[in-house]
């Protein structure tokens, strides 16, 4: 008797057409990100955002997040992400974590250094929640990956990344380089895993140049179509890619401006399906970027 | 002057790229582009009521430099003083219709004196408008032509107020042309 079938549990095909349609047969990236914030407490040579202690904070509210992620999951989108700016500076951060990662699974994005005692003590909140905590490392020694980062940035990230992983919370790296050796390269390797990271919680990325790395010099060219079709969600608006809200010599860049309505974000993320359906064959590109 | 940032071309966001194919779209769209959604239903519109259409093209550039006038816009009144010279009007008629002769004097015909009333009762107006005046212009404009002509008076005061309240710069070129044409 189907009228006996209890159908509560079983989700209904995302309709033809749709964002969620989209999302299911691969052809839009699943994931949502969210910009938390754009100030920093270190200033990177190739930040996108040119994020640091002094630069305007451009937060986007818990409230907001929450919001953006229940319609991101109602619209079919699979994940979330969350980037700044140093998103720990964010006072709610490793609650609203949890908070999120019951709409969704959350990879939030952080440079680690702001784990003391206190902050270690409430991630603890995220323990066996889908949440990862992506942290950046460049390189496998102190020198050269504070060079591109902050004084101490090294020695802090690598007691930051056992610390979180004794604590139960899965932590990914990150690493973002214009070039490595071979060689660098195996010894960082060696490095994450002594920390507790499995080679498949290491992501290796190119510098973008956009922000920070124009200034410096730094990093590949990237137009649109080499950039993942990921909605990015900022206080200014919502854009094509993560990369997308970047900041040159103080100025938000509007060339990956999607549009400046964010909610309800189903007007962003049919803007972004209308660009990639009108997109010919094979017109991504292969820079891996991620 | 004071202005928000024009959008140039290597920053135009992706919906409004197409107005920057055939080169610098202007301080409107480099304006609207800060709100590439805005842009995108904005431009269509503006386009259909202010350009080719079933009203000809000097009946427009008449109730867009009487409308631009009225209001006191600067940029709409130098940016179409070149299109309605481009669109066949004279000399002494755009001036006229900049205010600076007496309309009557150059618009003798029914039809656009008609149209001239209209403009100013629309334009200027606030509150009803009296039923006279729509019986005036009814008499000489069908009603689907009072209907168009109407919108783009309204399209036009848009423009005018936009164009006006962020202090949008006229182009070199047609600051050039209008120097050329001694209607600066």
């Amino acid at each position: 008797m189907t009228d006996d079938l209890d159908t509560t549990h079983i989700a209904a095909a995302p309709a033809a057409g749709t964002v969620g349609a989209a999302v299911a047969q691969g052809l839009l990236p699943g994931r949502v990100w969210l910009y938390s914030n754009y100030h920093c407490n270190i200033a990177c040579r190739y930040c996108l955002t040119e994020s640091g202690p002094a630069v305007a904070r451009r937060e986007l509210s818990p409230a907001a997040m929450l919001e953006t992620a229940q319609q991101a999951r109602e619209l079919g989108f699979t994940d979330l992400g969350i980037t700044g700016g140093e998103t720990f500076l964010m006072p709610a951060m490793p609650e609203l974590l949890a908070q999120l990662s019951a709409i969704l699974p959350v990879v939030v994005l952080t440079n680690a250094t702001l784990f003391g005692r206190r902050l270690l003590d409430r991630i603890r909140a995220v323990a066996g929640l889908p949440v990862a905590v992506q942290i950046s490392l460049d390189r496998p020694d102190p020198d050269p990956n504070d060079a591109m980062r902050a004084p101490g940035n090294f020695a802090k990230v690598v007691a930051a990344i056992p610390a979180l992983v004794e604590r139960g919370v899965t932590v990914r790296i990150a690493t973002t380089v214009e070039s490595i050796a071979d060689a660098e390269l195996d010894r960082l390797c060696v490095l994450h895993r002594g920390l507790g990271v499995p080679d498949s919680e290491h992501v290796i990325r190119p510098v973008v140049r956009r922000g920070r790395a124009v200034t410096h010099a730094l990093g590949v060219h990237a137009a649109q179509p080499d950039l993942p079709a990921e909605l990015t969600v900022t206080a200014d608006g919502a854009f094509w890619s993560p990369f997308g809200p970047t900041v040159r010599d103080g100025v938000l860049d509007t060339d990956l401006l999607l549009t400046r309505t964010t909610a309800p974000l189903s007007v962003p993320a049919n803007t972004m399906l209308a660009l990639m359906q009108a997109r010919p064959p094979g017109a991504d590109s292969t820079l891996n970027i991620r | 002057m004071t202005t928000v940032r024009l959008i140039e071309a290597d920053q135009a966001p992706l919906l409004a790229r197409p107005y920057y194919a055939g080169g610098d779209p202007g301080p409107i769209v480099a304006a609207l582009a800060q709100v590439p959604e805005l842009l995108q239903v904005a431009l269509p519109f503006i386009g259909m009521a202010l350009g080719p259409s079933g009203i000809d093209w000097r009946t427009k550039e008449i109730v867009i430099v009487r409308t631009s006038a009225l209001a006191g816009c600067r940029y709409c009144v130098q940016a179409h003083t070149v299109v309605a010279l481009d669109a066949g009007l004279t000399h002494r008629e755009v001036a006229a219709l900049r205010g600076e002769l007496p309309v009557s004097e150059l618009f003798t015909a029914a039809r656009e004196l008609a149209l001239l009333r209209w403009i100013e009762i629309v334009s200027e107006g606030s509150g009803p408008v009296d039923d006279d005046a729509r019986r005036d212009v009814l008499a000489h404009w069908a009603d689907h032509e009072v209907v168009e002509l109407t919108a783009v008076i309204g399209a036009t005061l848009l423009l005018n107020r936009f164009a006006t309240a962020l202090g949008l710069p006229t182009s070199a070129d047609t600051l050039d042309r209008l120097a050329r044409e001694g209607l600066r």
